[in-house]
């Protein structure tokens, strides 16, 4: 039997149009601004990809395992400042950063539990946690924030080539391996399976439970590094950070391809979802549109984005079917 | 004048694979006509074409003279067509009284739903086919069969012309099944125009009055029933003869150890189970649709938890706490429903069937993906699934087909079965399949493979399986060696009362 033929692979790159989109978009703020592709800007959009690059790497492996963590943002920012608070407390760098790692374990648990042994929905939990770490930060930081420095801040700062920030490394690093997991490992094709049909993969000797676990514990894990990583670039753990974390890590992997409902979706869909998000927030920064319009047009991108993908599947069947019969006709 | 429907020149294409070529159809009110052909030879997408659900690529058709243009589920209900697909098409949470008429609910004079009258109409209904069904239990509770009765009266109570069946006996028993063609032979009577798909030869020659064959999407005859015969059929869709299914099975004559002893099994719906098979053995379990094998089937699986009793299995007792307990031990369940417990549908025939051995074919932590669509193209050539490539996505694959990717998987030769429960395997599968699906069988069995076999269809189980177990409300209610099993002692003790 063939492999799938020419046709069906470029056909299932999905992720083409985005592509497209995002060169389009870089192309367009760059003839408008030339400062636009700057080393600064360029590096500017870098860190901004990096956090909500590692909370979308979380966030698309629960999507596609049919779960998510609307706690996500809330997680990166606590374990910032746990983090932080070892920090201060005198412990080294490495203890304060497993000590975050730790907490985005449990917090990953904790998901885990309520939607594993309460049958509760995921959606309903985290809405609920993100409330409990938000006002647990505030309260524990006096509503201030926990000021960082030394050694600690060259997570944050420093820059490979003067240009690509740790932080970019890191999401980087995270985005390659677990591509390969997703792609390459039993687990991995587990997480596809759960989130396409569960009582079918339950039967066909996959642990749902223990998968949804894993996917939680992962994502609370890849969370709290986010955090320490912006911990480090701002120089505080601030419970207010990351207050949009969940949607805009959302909003980028269902850009990139994700599925919503589940069981489909990859790292390298995500990966350009972010690019084009965080290009076009940026773009609209360096033409000076005012902050609230710029709400206005990430909301109409995300919209936008997501029907020209619908119509354009639509005319990809068509011509499909037409090539087909043209292919018949011989 | 009779009624008529004509359809001419359809052709449907989808990547890969032309469905239907310039296809030509004529059916005639107050007349049955059959629609017969291989897996992935057209018929549902025929259906779905008729239904409004997909639009064909070319043609037209025609009821009573009139051209039809209708593009949409709606346009085709107000032109009179009705199918009634493999799938139920119901909203499982409303009642059966909103689901008949979901689209026209009596209102009173405020613009409120009159719900006295609604039930008191569907209790007319249901009066009218014999049926016991509460008018307001939630459609989701009944039974597979129960819910088609209840899609079969929604299309009654349309009054639609065209009536379309996609396999409408694939998951019902003996009993329902007659129930059924009392139905059929009603809106026969009623001059309807209707079409019967159906992979079950018994059937078509039991009430269809013509028969069209499609093979890869065309034409391959046209018959009257009454002036056909089955080999004449069974040429025509696959285009060779296929010779006696039963007679010519190269069957297992030494039996191995004890494999499997099951007692006292009980569970919720199951009550003091018991019975024992060895190596090389194929039990069969038939019984009407509700009467527990299926849930046999998944007690032993461990798919559900049991209440009491024992089940050894190898010589030793054993407590799975779930099928991947199951599996690791040996035992493989290919279940009942494709759809809901079998496949992922939106993944490729390669990931559905390299499941349950996943962790064989990783190499340093890594999937050997080479490895795994070796499988895939192994259970392509064995059980002759029609698809372009295995990277096809199983949704897109005819129904039939879809039910082989579950064979495949489940037999899959990494899976080193001991023991294989097969829960209506031959589902929507066509004759020429099926026939390599007994054989297969029996090569299992003469693997040493102990093979569980449950079906509805009592033919196949009596001629099959070596020993039968009826079953009843979640008993067992008689045990058949093959010589002495036939459908009347079989369906008896099926429908044996209490006691
Ligand atoms: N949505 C789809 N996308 C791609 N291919 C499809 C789709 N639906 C059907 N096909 C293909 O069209 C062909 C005809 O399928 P169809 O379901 O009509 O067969 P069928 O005669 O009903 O078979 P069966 O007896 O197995 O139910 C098959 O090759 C199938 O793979
Ligand atoms: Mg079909």
């Amino acid at each position: 039997m063939k492999k799938q033929s020419a046709l069906t692979a470029i056909l299932k790159a999905k992720s083409l149009t985005l592509t497209v989109a995002a060169a389009v978009v870089i192309l367009f703020f760059y003839i408008m601004n030339r400062e636009f592709l700057s080393g600064n800007s360029i590096r500017s959009i870098m860190n901004a990809m990096s956090l909500s690059g590692m909370l979308a790497v979380g966030i698309s492996i629960l999507l596609i395992g049919g779960e998510i963590d609307l706690a996500t943002g809330a997680e990166a920012m606590f374990g910032g400042v746990v983090c932080a608070a070892a920090l201060a407390a005198g412990m080294p760098i490495p203890v304060a950063i497993i000590a975050a790692i730790l907490f985005g374990a449990v917090a990953g648990l904790i998901n885990a539990f309520f939607v594993n042994v309460l049958n509760i929905m995921s959606f309903i939990v985290t809405i609920g946690m993100s409330s409990i770490y938000t006002g647990l930060a505030y309260y524990l930081t006096n509503a201030k924030g926990i000021n960082v420095s030394g050694a600690f801040l060259k997570l944050g700062t420093t820059a490979l080539f003067g240009i690509i920030p740790t932080p970019f490394i890191v999401m980087a690093v995270f985005l390659v391996i677990y591509a390969f997991i997703l792609r390459y490992t039993d687990i991995g094709r587990a997480v596809y399976m759960i989130g396409g049909n569960r009582a079918a993969a339950r039967l066909t000797g996959v642990n749902p439970k223990r998968v949804t676990t894993i996917v939680f514990v992962n994502n609370g894990v890849i969370a709290a590094i986010g955090g320490v990583l912006l911990t480090a670039r701002m120089h505080v753990a601030n419970p207010g950070a990351a207050a949009s974390g969940a949607l805009d890590a959302i909003a980028a992997s269902v850009l990139g391809g994700v599925s919503f409902a589940g069981g489909a979706g990859g790292m390298g869909g995500c990966f350009i979802g972010l690019l084009l998000l965080n290009a076009f927030i940026n773009g609209l920064m360096a033409v000076n549109l005012p902050t609230y319009f710029q709400l206005v047009a990430q909301g109409a991108l995300l919209i936008i984005a997501l029907s020209v993908e619908y119509f354009n599947a639509r005319g990809r069947q068509k011509r499909v079917a037409a090539e087909a019969r043209e292919l018949m006709k011989k | 004048m009779e009624h008529q429907l004509l359809i001419q020149g359809l052709s449907k294409s989808f990547p890969g694979v032309k469905a239907l070529d310039d296809v030509f159809i004529k059916a005639e009110g107050g007349r049955v006509t059959a629609l017969m052909g291989e897996n992935g030879a057209g018929k549902s997408t025929l259906l779905k074409i008729l239904a409004g659900d997909i639009e064909a690529d070319e043609g037209s058709f025609s009821i009573d003279g009139q051209a039809q243009t209708y593009k949409t589920p709606l346009g085709a209900i107000s032109a009179g067509v009705s199918v009634i697909y493999q799938e139920r098409q119901l909203m499982p949470s409303l009642s059966v009284m909103e689901n008949i008429f979901a689209g026209k609910l009596p209102k009173n004079r405020l613009g409120m739903i009159d719900y006295s009258r609604l039930r008191q109409d569907t209790e007319d209904i249901i009066a009218k086919f014999g049926l016991a069904i509460d008018p307001r239990a939630s459609v989701g509770s009944l039974s597979i069969a129960y819910q088609q009765m209840v899609e079969i009266m929604k299309a009654y109570r349309r009054d639609s012309l065209v009536i379309a069946f996609d396999e409408p006996t694939a998951s019902l028993a003996e009993a329902e099944i007659s129930i059924l063609f009392g139905l059929i032979e009603r809106l026969r009577e009623a001059g309807k125009i209707i079409l019967y798909v159906s992979h079950r030869m018994s059937e078509i020659f039991q009430t269809t009055d013509d028969v069209i064959v499609l093979k890869d999407g065309k034409n391959a005859g046209a018959f009257m029933t009454s002036a056909v015969s089955e080999t004449e059929l069974i040429r025509a869709m696959v285009g060779r003869d296929i010779g006696n299914t039963y007679a010519g099975l190269d069957r297992n004559t030494e039996l191995g150890a004890e494999l499997l002893t099951v007692r006292d099994l009980e569970t919720d719906k199951l009550q003091r189970v018991s019975f024992s098979m060895r190596q090389g053995e194929i039990i069969g379990f038939a019984g009407l649709v509700g009467a527990g094998r299926t849930e046999l089937a998944r007690a032993i699986f461990a798919a559900d938890g049991i209440k009491g009793g024992e089940i050894i299995f190898g010589g030793e007792p054993v407590r799975f706490r779930s099928p991947k307990d199951a599996i690791n031990a040996g035992i493989a369940l290919c279940p009942e429903d494709r759809k809901e417990q079998g496949l992922v549908l939106s993944h490729s025939i390669t990931k559905n069937i390299s499941i349950p051995v996943l962790d064989k074919l990783l190499k340093a932590r890594f999937l050997q993906t080479a490895e795994e669509e070796k499988l895939a193209d192994e259970a392509v050539r064995k059980y002759d699934i029609r698809t372009p490539s295995v990277d096809k996505r199983v949704v897109e694959l005819s129904g039939g087909n879809q039910q082989k990717v579950i064979l495949g998987r489940w037999t899959n030769e990494k899976m080193n079965t001991k023991l294989l429960i097969l829960d209506e395997p031959t589902k929507g599968i066509d004759v020429g399949t099926k026939a390599e699906i007994y054989q297969r069988i029996c090569d299992f069995a003469k693997a040493g493979i102990g093979v569980i076999f449950i079906s509805s269809e009592l033919t196949e189980v009596i001629n099959i399986a070596d020993t039968i177990y009826v079953m009843r409300s979640g008993k067992i209610t008689g045990k058949l060696s093959r010589g002495e099993a036939t459908e009347e002692s079989v369906l008896a003790l099926a429908m044996k009362a209490d006691g």
